[in-house]
């Protein structure tokens, strides 16, 4: 079938590669032979394409699989994060209107929400002014022209950068989001005196109002282009050095996948790939155990990310940052935090305890790793309460009881006159009460009761929380991943094509235009569908979703909103209205449904179905006596208590384990509580539910 | 400790209840376990961050919502703050409805509401700040309560925006809300509601706010219900009371290690008030001693005619310095225990900083804005130069007439000024005030009849010194409608911020119609009813922050840097800090900028104009 996906044989086997700061994760999927295959590498920062192939390598080599029967490589990346968060991206020029050139140094200007006036420093801007350029040329609010761009001016900025050798610039003039005719003359310019130069323009990257916002992201875009592409290459080299030829897609911030090409032209949208990841592969594994509705955590060694999937679907969110900046394109709502494994616990002067977000990281570690770490953390607090094995799994790796047991006990249980079970007790409550304040704002504060959602702990360090974050925070039902340290490896082999397509389109309230609404979602969906056209979509596999920002008239913020039916007529305006006013009150208590509404920022979102994939069952068939392996004293608040150890993977279909235990598997460690009992679900799941009392 | 000075009233905090005797001493702290402390404390912290969080999503002025001039916080049964935002105001906003509402006859759904600042005693200082409290109970236990407030655009008054330079009287500046109850057991009173939004020149924009602030309330008071819920009332009301002793303590040792004992003074100037009262001097002095620390400015000149009278809340010097003792510290925050820091604040009826009833004080920013920075002079000269330098009060500029539709338009602009350099880091460039946001061009163009031509950093206007003041910034804005009026408000062009320990004081603001042309002309800096019209160019500058340390210490390529940034002149570069640039500016002369710091200038602890020990 020409124009259709060529990817695949349906025998395609499937690879993820999630790279992370210090594994790469992978997952492969024969489909043929329902193998799922499991596995990790040490993650390359210096390039990060040599773990990419590493990883590949040895999943193929694991399975005795030919780089030929591969249908689909699916990567999820760190490169654009890390060159915004390091700022080592190359030097970068930027294009104003006349009269801003200040615009990046004064900001919104205001200092950091909850900072300290008095001792908060201002961040260096993304670009320094001397690399901040004005050209003559106004548009008004409407698009109109007032004064015509200059472009002799454009064109003696072009030739300075290119004297300079500055390669990438970012443009963004004024109300360009509704009129990008001067910008797009500048980029031809630009690209006419500076042949191989690289230009993001803010009517492309992000055509909404507020220059400041529209600014960073538009700069942030660019700054990450050259790398984002050369790292692209690479990729590609390095499967054909694996003998792939099948396609590589790229997991966006939004949660959907994109083909190379247009990540290159759109990169900063890879920026949160990693926590998308995790937030796809989680509303599958979700899904398949009947789950629409999900609380996700996933904790690492110095951080959780926190999001919410409501009726299978990851919210997205206009509001994000990517370190000190404002990402202002609709990315995953995850919010992060500075809580994991490694966070470190302290004893102040007076008496209180502090926990992270200071962390000791893989280097030094955690005390009991014996590498030099001295502070405790949150493992050697686990350790030290019996909920970790001395013995990891594979038996490798042999974990120091009796330093952790001294740290706590010198540095924290001591100075506050606690027992060293309280003290490491103490260290998990203020951890995880830290994790549910975050688990609420991303529930409570955005209108959802978290006690109708499930919650999935996954990372290394997910499932020996989860089980006390779901009492913290009231949610009945816990599912823990089969293999809870690599669900956004998982999360890549399940996701869509996906790209979103916003325009302002201002609607004042009682002049609804119903044609102007009309004529914007027609030219977003024509966008939509030239994206699926580049993306070799076939039809049947095409799904455009619409939907509109909404606020009562004055507001400043507005809500997302499905349009309701696929039409714009008066009916289905009246029903998005209507769900506005609905999602104000469940959002924000209170609706005004005697106050004007208007229409803000149109949006589309293409969705190009990839061929569905299904997740082989678990053969292990044993009870859980079978996979009963040992015992081990937890440290309870009620007491020390003897509780079973089971080895996860020898735990068969429908296999039930109630708590206190502790589940051991590869990548992670399972508390199950007194109270709680878990049940094995055919692909391996654990649900996790409290025992009626 | 009554003074015998009979001009002098004597003002102990409010309450009566945070003296030395009732803060707990270090060796007997409270019972509430570090762990409980903490959740609680991240929790309220939280709390306060929804409750703003809600304001900002849902109200409808610009002003709050662009600008984001609002404030959330949570407060113990006793009205103490446990957690708020972090700027240098007044804690005690809970305890002014305790006279006509005593705590034990307050309900459940109950909602409380005042503008009223002689009510208040200056909790709240100027009038269009309206302030919502709700009681939380865990049964019928009262708990806490929970706070927000906001400035809202225009409350009546004699002129649109409510708060004008021109006023003379605080019953000029819009409609008084003594403390009432704005909800009975949840029921809204939508007679009084209906009567405040009568009085608004903008009743859509006021309603719409009010929504918004009774919102967040209620949403505050379900979330410390829940949290109460979680520990019970006596395990919630140890863990406030731990905070509390926990920052009192803090600031009080950190205070300690500053200050030796002794007597200090200092003075600061505020030009005038629009009505050629000035220049008017706050004259504070502190006397500390092993077992006391007071502070007194009773010295300070009369309250004034114009609207800058500054009706200081009791709370308010412990709440600025706490802040700034605090500095970093994740562990601690600012709230009501920084009270602990001063034993006694003396000031004088009728002076500057409390004001007879009824002076006006719509624009009470000026004096309140360069107090805290007395106050920071204080503590530089009880401490040798460690604190940092003086910035000014922000600016304002209020634009009224009428859009192309004949509707009545009201743009008030904050603008960015400069603030202090410290002892360890710069001041801040382009700053207003916290968090508070700008108008972006594209808002201003999308809403009313200008043009943002300009938007740019003020050069030179930071004072010079190892660490470099703030700059303030130009804001050019063209005029498309005609017959527009405009009210500006801007501090210190005559008497400047100040530089301290060798660095030098700041460069002002101005604001001038037209500049370069031949009907170039300069407004006054705090007026109003300056009639501009359609093709006017409108042109604010604004002052920056004093330096701190000698310039010639400030590294030759910061200075380079700064050059090329657009924040300092080549002129100022070789002048104020010694250093010279290549021919090209590119890059420094070594042996030229050697040469130039060859003659290091004299210094004294502080500049403003001229190097002088201290102002009088």
């Amino acid at each position: 079938m020409s124009g259709d996906l060529k990817m695949e044989p349906a025998s395609g086997c499937l690879i993820g590669v999630d790279t992370g700061g210090t594994f790469t994760d992978i997952v492969f999927l024969d489909p043929v032979s329902s193998t799922l295959q499991v596995s990790k590498t040490a993650s390359t920062p210096e390039d990060a394409s040599l773990g990419f192939r590493n990883g590949i390598a040895q999943v193929l080599a694991e399975t005795g699989v030919s780089g030929s029967r591969v249908g689909r490589v699916l990567h999820a990346t760190t490169v654009a994060t890390n060159l915004i968060l390091e700022r080592k991206g190359p030097a970068t020029a930027v294009i104003v209107t006349q009269g801003y050139r200040f615009m990046l140094e004064i900001g919104r200007h205001n200092i950091a929400k909850k900072a300290n006036m008095y001792t908060w420093v201002k961040p260096p801007r993304p670009v320094p002014v001397p690399l901040v350029w004005e050209v003559p040329g106004r548009l008004d609010h409407h698009g109109n022209e007032v004064e015509p761009l200059d472009e002799a001016a454009v064109r003696a900025v072009a030739r300075e950068l290119a004297a300079k050798g500055i390669r990438t610039v970012a443009v963004t003039l004024l109300h360009s989001y509704c009129n990008a005719t001067h910008e797009q003359r500048v980029a031809d310019i630009l690209r006419a005196e500076i042949p191989e130069v690289m230009v993001s323009l803010s009517s492309e990257v992000l055509p909404v109002f507020r220059e400041y916002e529209r600014c960073v992201t538009t700069i942030l875009n660019a700054y990450v282009s050259p790398v984002v592409s050369t790292y692209v290459r690479r990729l590609e080299e390095r499967l054909a050095e694996c003998a792939i030829k099948a396609p590589l897609l790229l997991m966006k911030s939004s949660g959907g996948m994109t083909s190379t090409r247009s990540a290159q032209k759109k990169p900063v949208e890879t920026a949160l790939s990693g926590p998308a990841a995790g937030a796809v592969g989680a509303a599958f594994i979700g899904a398949s155990a009947g789950f629409r509705d999900l609380i996700t955590i996933d904790i690492g060694g110095t951080s959780a990310d926190i999001g919410l999937i409501q009726d299978g679907v990851p919210r997205l969110t206009s509001n994000g940052m990517v370190g000190d900046w404002k990402m202002a394109i609709p990315i995953v709502d995850i919010l992060t935090i500075g809580a994991g494994g490694g966070s470190i616990a302290r004893a102040t002067a007076d008496g209180g305890l502090l926990v992270g977000p200071q962390s000791a990281g893989a280097v030094p570690g955690p005390v009991c790793y014996r590498r030099g770490g001295v502070e405790p953390t949150v493992t050697d607090a686990h350790l030290v309460l019996g909920h970790l094995l001395p013995e990891l799994l594979g038996g490798a790796f042999k974990l120091d009881l009796p330093a952790a047991r001294n740290a706590i006990e010198n540095r924290i249980a001591r100075p506050l006159g606690l027992s060293v079970e309280q003290a490491a007790r103490g260290i998990l409550d203020v951890l995880d009460h830290n994790m549910v304040g975050t688990m609420r704002v991303v529930s409570v504060e955005r209108g959802f009761d978290p006690r109708d959602f499930v919650l999935v702990p996954f990372g290394g360090a997910g499932p020996l929380h989860g089980c006390t974050l779901s009492r913290l925070i009231g949610s009945r039902t816990i599912l823990i991943p089969p293999a809870p340290g690599v669900l956004s490896a998982l999360g890549l082999l399940v996701s869509n094509l996906r790209a979103e397509f916003s325009r302002t389109c201002l609607q004042r309230a009682g002049h609804y235009d119903l044609k102007a609404l009309s004529d914007t979602f027609a030219e977003l969906s024509r966008q939509a569908a030239a994206w699926l056209d580049n993306e070799n979509v076939a039809a049947k596999d095409r799904k455009l979703l619409l939907q509109a920002s909404l606020r009562y008239k004055d507001q400043g913020f507005e809500l997302d909103i499905p349009w309701a039916g696929g039409e714009v007529t008066p009916a289905a305006l009246d029903a998005t209205v209507k769900a506005f006013h609905d999602m104000h009150e469940r959002l924000y208590t209170f609706a005004l449904r005697d106050t004007p509404v208007e229409i803000v920022t149109l949006r589309v979102d293409a969705i190009g179905m990839l061929p569905a994939v299904k997740l082989p069952q678990i053969t292990a068939r044993g009870s859980a006596d079978q996979a009963r392996v040992g015992e081990q004293t937890l440290a309870l608040p009620e007491g020390p208590v003897m509780a079973p150890v089971y080895h996860r993977e020898r735990l068969g279909v429908d296999a039930e384990v109630a708590g206190p235990a502790v589940l051991t598997q590869l990548d992670a460690t399972t508390l199950l509580l007194p109270g709680q009992t878990a049940i094995v679900d055919k692909y391996g799941s654990l649900i996790v539910r409290e025992v009626a009392g | 400790m009554a003074s015998s000075d009979s001009t002098t009233t004597v003002n102990n905090a409010p309450g009566g209840d945070t003296t030395r005797g009732d803060i707990p001493s270090v060796d007997t702290p409270k019972t509430a376990d570090p762990v409980t402390r903490e959740i609680v404390l991240g929790s309220v912290r939280s709390i306060q961050g929804q409750m703003e969080g809600l304001i900002e999503r849902t109200a409808m002025s610009a002003f709050i919502r662009e600008k984001k001039d609002f404030h959330a916080g949570v407060f113990t049964a006793q009205g103490k703050l446990i957690a708020g935002k972090a700027k240098p105001s007044a804690s005690d906003l809970v305890t002014p409805i305790f006279g006509e509402f005593p705590p034990e006859q307050m309900k459940r759904g109950d909602i409380y509401w005042y503008n009223d600042c002689y009510a208040a005693r200056g909790a709240i200082s100027h009038g269009p700040d309206q302030c919502l409290i709700a009681p939380v109970f865990l049964g019928d236990t009262l708990v806490a309560f929970a706070q927000s407030w906001a400035h809202f655009t225009d409350i009546g008054g004699m002129l649109a925006g409510s708060i004008s330079p021109q006023c003379v009287d605080w019953f000029q500046e819009g409609i008084i809300i003594p403390p009432v109850r704005l909800a009975r057991e949840g029921q809204l009173n939508d007679d009084l509601l209906r009567m405040f939004i009568r009085n608004s020149r903008f009743p859509s924009l006021v309603r719409g706010d009010m929504r918004a602030l009774i919102a967040s309330v209620q949403l505050g008071e379900r979330r410390i219900e829940e949290l109460a819920q979680r520990f019970g009332a006596a395990k919630l009301s140890a863990a406030f009371e731990d905070i509390l002793a926990r920052t009192s303590r803090v600031v009080r040792q950190r205070f300690r290690d500053l200050v030796p004992d002794g007597s200090y003074r200092f003075t600061d100037v505020v030009d005038d008030d629009g009505h050629g009262s000035g220049p008017i001097r706050i004259r504070w002095k502190m006397d500390v001693t092993p077992d006391r620390v007071t502070l007194d400015a009773s010295e300070s000149d009369n309250q004034v005619r114009g609207p800058i009278n500054y009706l200081m809340n009791q709370t308010s010097p412990a709440m600025a310095v706490g802040l700034m003792l605090i500095g970093d510290s994740s562990e601690y925050n600012i709230n009501s225990g920084a009270e602990a820091l001063f034993d006694e604040v003396k000031v004088r009826e009728g002076s500057i900083l409390q004001p007879k009833f009824p002076a006006a004080l719509g624009q009470r920013s000026v004096t309140m804005m360069r107090n805290v920075a007395a106050w920071m002079g204080l503590l530089g000269v009880a401490s040798g130069g460690k604190a940092s330098a003086a910035h000014t009060a922000y600016v304002i500029w209020n634009l009224r007439g009428r859009d192309e539709n004949d509707k009545p338009f009201l743009m008030t602009d904050g603008v960015a000024v400069g603030y202090g350099a410290r002892p360890f880091a710069d001041g801040h460039d382009a700053i207003y005030s916290s968090d508070q946001e700008n108008y972006p061009a594209e808002f201003v163009e999308g809403v009313y009849p200008f043009l943002v031509r300009t938007y740019a950093i003020n050069a030179d206007s930071g004072g010079p010194g190892r660490w470099r003041g703030g700059c303030g910034v130009v804001r050019e804005v063209e005029v498309l409608s005609d017959n527009v009026v405009m009210a500006v408000r801007i501090e210190g062009p005559v008497n400047p911020p100040w530089g301290a320990a060798g660095g030098m004081c700041a460069g002002s603001g101005r604001c001038v119609i037209n500049p370069g042309r031949a009907d170039e002309r300069v407004l006054a800096p705090l007026s109003d009813g300056n009639k501009v019209k359609r093709g006017d160019l409108l042109r604010i500058e604004t002052g920056g922050g004093g330096g701190w340390g000698h310039p010639h210490d400030r590294e030759p390529e910061r200075v380079l840097n700064d050059v090329l940034s657009g924040y300092v002149s080549r002129a100022s570069a070789e002048k104020d800090y010694g250093v010279v640039l290549s021919v090209d500016g590119s890059d420094v002369d070594a042996e030229k900028t050697r040469q130039a710091r060859a003659v290091r200038p004299p210094v004294k602890p502080f500049h403003r104009h001229e190097y002088q020990e201290s102002f009088e």
